[in-house]
């Protein structure tokens, strides 16, 4: 039997700002995607942990890259998402389209 | 704008910050900064990955948090085994029979082996359980936490002392407590002191269930040092071992 994992809302986001960055995903660009589509401050520790979390659960590997001297130094850690991640995003939309179905129209502010 | 962040910022992000990937994580806020963050974000950032890396740090060490808590609420009842065996063998006469310092040496000896027994016993059971329960067992991890737990009671000891009046008080409630008062001796207080405290109040329980009930303040001071080794000591080792796994993941 498959092990079901549920996403989070931000872990979700984490996970689609991934996808979407491709072969830049580290901490700074995931962070500012998240900061632009939510349109609000980011803990860049945060995304650290939810992403630390994701790793545990294996929808995403890691790996080191160079240090550079713009970094003090130190490396960035590059994120890509597994087989399993991906096929969990698509396993969320599909759940959350079909629950999306018949949601009704605010009006005037109010449900 | 400032090309360097707070030093304080800096300092506190690589020393204080428990988890993984402090350095790519340093090396991102600092990329951010260059980039014309400020240093009020940068002060912002440190203090919440400080926060969110010792809340998982305590959320993922749970286990040993739990048993070090219940493991200190039993050491009241350990204490009155201990009085019990002083008393029978009459230790506390012998001593002070001795001449300075061995009477000092002797006593701070019985003292560390009595309270360090406690400690080491609940530090093989749970290490004994964890590695029953998870299936592996690391004598390194034990020792780690064996030796670790000798200077730590020490410093606590040392930190008692310097209040001793505060000390004095849990000694009347769980009688005769973590230091045996003989080692009052080194700082010229009791026993004369102790002699000041009635004498009804010297031994207050004879059950231990009596004393592992007792919440009062004092009685959770006479709890601390054993609480605050455990945790160490166990905390320590089950570091060592989260460290060993990403270091095999790696």
């Amino acid at each position: 039997m498959t092990e079901r994992t549920y996403l989070g809302e931000f872990e979700l986001m984490i996970l689609l700002a991934v996808i979407q960055l491709g072969e830049e995903a580290y901490g700074v660009p995931i962070s500012r995607e998240i900061e632009r589509q939510r349109g609000r401050e980011v803990s860049v520790g945060s995304v650290y942990a939810a992403l630390e979390r994701l790793e545990a659960k294996g929808l995403i590997s890691s790996s080191l890259g160079d240090p550079t001297p713009e970094r003090g130094g130190k490396a960035k850690r590059f994120f890509r998402i597994t087989k399993a991640g991906l096929s969990q995003v698509h396993e969320t939309r599909r759940v959350l389209s079909k629950l999306w179905q018949n949601l009704p129209e605010l009006k005037g502010g109010r449900a | 704008m400032n090309a360097k962040p707070p030093i304080l910022a800096i300092w506190m992000l690589e020393n204080l910050t428990l988890g993984k990937c402090n350095e790519a994580l340093a090396g991102d806020l600092l990329e951010e900064f260059r980039c014309g963050r400020s240093a009020l974000w940068y002060w912002r950032q440190v203090l919440a990955t400080m926060i969110i890396g010792s809340f998982r740090e305590i959320i993922s060490r749970r286990t040993v948090l739990i048993f070090a808590v219940f493991w200190s609420m039993l050491s009241p009842a350990w204490v009155l085994i201990v009085a019990n065996l002083e008393k029978h063998f009459n230790f506390n006469d012998r001593v002070l029979q001795m001449e300075w310092p061995w009477n000092a040496f002797c006593d701070i000896g019985l003292l560390l082996a009595a309270n360090l027994i406690f400690i080491w016993v609940g530090i093989l059971l749970y290490l004994i359980a964890h590695s029953w329960i998870a299936g592996n067992f690391k004598p390194r991890v034990l020792s780690r936490g064996i030796v670790a737990s000798v200077p730590i009671i020490i410093a606590i000891w040392v930190a008692l002392l310097i209040f001793p009046q505060r000390f004095l008080q849990s000694q009347r409630v769980v009688q005769p407590a973590v230091i045996s008062l003989h080692s009052y001796a080194l700082t010229g207080m009791a026993p004369p002191r102790f002699a000041q405290i009635p004498a009804e109040m010297h031994t207050p329980y004879n059950n231990p269930r009596h004393a592992i009930s007792n919440t009062g303040s004092a009685a959770l001071l006479v709890r601390l040092p054993f609480f605050l080794c455990v945790l160490y000591a166990l905390w320590g080792a089950s570091h060592w071992k989260s460290e060993h796994k990403r270091s095999v993941n790696c």
